[in-house]
This record gives C-alpha cells, structure tokens and sequence, in this order.
C-alpha cells in the first residue's frame, strides 16, 4: 500500500471523526437546557426569589400608599354629609368585594389528605388520586358554603372573590393564580350553625370527604378574621350603560 | 506528508461539522458512542503503529464497524431497557487509557534513551579530549 493511499484513508478518518465531534457538540449546546437542568434550575430559583423579594418590597409600598388614600378620604369627607354616606357605600362594596380584611362569626374548616395512604402502603392498583383533595372538592365545598350563605371566604389565606378561578394544576390547586396545597384551610363568616349543618349534612360534602379517607375538621369562632384579596381585579371589556 | 493530510482532514471536518444540520437531541446518544468507538479505533492505531503490526485493513473495518456496532447496541439496549451504553463507554474508554498507557510508555522510554545515550557521548567526548 503506497502512501498517498493511506493518507487518504487516514485524512478521510479524521475528517468523519471531526465532524461527527463538532456536530455533537452543537447538538449539546443547542440542547443545553436539557443536559444542564440542575444548572438552569438553580438559576430560575434565584430569578424567581428576586422577583418574589421584589413583589413582595412594591406591595409594602402598596399598602402604605392605600393607607394614605384611605386617611384623604376620611379627611376630605369629613364636614360633607353626603359624601360620607358614598364613602360609607364604597366600604361596604369593598368588603363585599373582597377588597378589605373582614372580620366575624364563622367556620373553620381544615382538610388533609388521607394520612394512611402512603408511597409504601399503597397498592399497584390503587389510584393515589381517590386519597388526595381535588380542586372539585374545593369548588363543591365553595357552592355548599355560599349556598348556606357564607359573606366572605378564604381558602389558605386567597379571598374568594367574583373572579377567583380554583383550577388543578398538576400535584397542587391554584387559587386566584397562587399555589396553594394540602391541608387546605378554609375561613368561611357567616351563620356558623347554618354552614355547619350544610356541610355536614348526611350525604353531604363531609360525608363524601369522609368516605374517601381526607381529614376534615371543623371549628365554629366568633371572631374570624378574612384576609382581602391581594391582587388588582381589573376589566377591560365591560362597559357601564347609561 | 501524512501528518499534514491528517490536518486538512480534521480542519475539514470541523468545518464540514460547523455547517451541517445539527442531529435532534434524541439521536446525540447515539452518535457519542459513535465518537467514542471512532476514538478508541484511533488510538488503537497509533499504537499498532507503535508496536509495528499496523493494518490499514483491520484499522478501517475496524473504525466503521466499531462505530456501527456500538450504535446498534444502544439502540438495543434502550428498547431492552438496559443501559448498554454505559458498557461501551466503560469499554471504549478503559482501552482507550490503556492505548495511551502504552504510547506514553514507548516515548517516554525512547526519550530516556536518547538521554543516556547522549551522556555517554559526553563521557566518551571527554575521556578522549583527556587523553
């Protein structure tokens, strides 16, 4: 075999092998979210706790700005009759919309998945879903409580409000876009015997609950503090008629 | 002159490779294991070169079937569910150091004796401008 030959095999060699390296390594790169997971999730936990640190400064500053709004209003409508009585209506919508802490006699209801189900003793065949709280659940439990006349309602400190969304997402629920999770704290006012007995009524909410092994427990308070809903309830499409 | 088409060869490649479609992320796996038996047929033969039983029959055959082989395994191996890859990568590489082992081996004993070598020059240069 003469030289030139086996150069030419040899440069052919290296040839494939080169390209074959340099396409693998843009295919990596071109992919690195996907071999670099810990990395990047590392740094998109950093990012959101910034943004968290952040949201959480802006709406301090929120509070404080509507707490000086509020002090204005007093002020201004004090010596004006009529003007109070608007203040007095613009209150008692906003509590009624969610938008203020309301306080009063009500229930606490407290639900936890079921404890005796775990990763060891369940079977192959059992469905792990049946043991857990569902977002049906939270919306059944909602209907009960605003049939029975609840005025205000929280689920884990998120204030139902017209616009709150229960939806499942994945292993947990979102309430009004924030995640909430197992035991799910539920703050009703209202008549505390009346939601009571709605609930626990046989073949009721709790019943069903029961049957499926979720904790539930139920306390009646006399002074029961509902947080207001945090965010900005906006609209864009409807139109007042005049 | 063999060196220098070697050269052209890589540079070629690595340009050929900056310019082509890049492979779905799926198929990378297995042209990795492509890469590494590709890699551990080279370095097998520069050491047959070393060791002069060079066959550029058995290194050619030896590079693309290598290759295929360790392809096809994994292909195997991920519809069996087994990590067969894993196997190959343990095998390519441990020959692979085990070529280098050798290689270093042979220079670092030709180096030696170039050194002891050229002692014995000095010692015999100046025992003859003494005398």
């Amino acid at each position: 075999m003469n030289k030139t030959k086996i150069g030419l095999i040899l440069g052919s060699v290296c040839l494939i092998l080169t390209c074959a390296i340099v396409m693998q390594i843009r295919t990596i790169n071109q992919n690195i979210t996907v071999s670099d997971l810990g990395v990047v999730s590392d740094e998109l936990r950093d990012e959101v706790l910034k943004w968290k640190e952040k949201y959480d400064n802006s709406y301090k500053e929120l509070e404080k700005a509507e707490k000086e709004l509020e002090e204005e209003r007093t002020e201004a409508t004090k010596n004006d009759e009529t003007s109070k009585t608007k203040e007095e209506e613009l209150k008692k919508g906003n509590a009624v919309l969610g938008l203020t802490d309301v306080t009063g006699e009500g229930i606490i209801i407290t639900l936890k998945d079921n404890p005796t189900v775990t990763t060891e003793t369940i079977g192959a065949l059992d469905d792990i879903s049946k043991y857990i709280i569902h977002q049906e659940d939270l919306l059944n439990l909602m209907n009960e409580l605003k049939n029975a006349g609840a005025e205000a309602i929280s689920i884990n400190d998120q204030r139902i409000i017209p616009s709150t969304a229960i939806i499942c997402s994945g292993n947990i629920t979102q309430v009004n876009g924030e995640k909430v999770g197992a035991p799910f704290i539920i703050k009703a006012i209202g008549k505390p015997d009346e939601l009571k007995e709605a609930l626990e009524r046989p073949g009721g909410i709790i019943d069903l609950l029961n049957s499926y092994g979720i904790v539930t427990d139920i306390k009646t308070s006399n002074n029961l503090t509902v947080l207001k809903y945090d965010g900005v309830i906006q609209h864009k499409y409807m139109k007042e008629i005049k | 002159m063999i060196i220098i088409v070697v050269l052209i060869g890589c540079i070629l490649g690595a340009i050929i490779g900056m310019n082509s479609p890049i492979i779905p992320y799926t198929y990378s796996g297995y042209l990795a294991i492509g890469i590494m038996a590709a890699l551990d047929t080279v370095f097998g033969g520069i050491k047959s070169i070393i060791q002069k039983n060079f066959d550029m029959k058995v290194f050619v055959s030896g590079f693309f079937i290598n290759s295929i082989t360790a392809m096809f395994l994994t292909y195997l191996g991920s519809k069996l569910n087994v990590d067969v890859h894993l196997a190959a990568i343990v095998v390519f590489v441990g020959r692979i150091f085990t070529d280098m082992a050798i290689i270093r081996r042979h220079y670092i004993e030709k180096w030696s004796e170039r050194k002891t070598i050229a002692k014995a020059t000095a010692i015999i240069k100046a025992n003859d401008k003494k005398e």
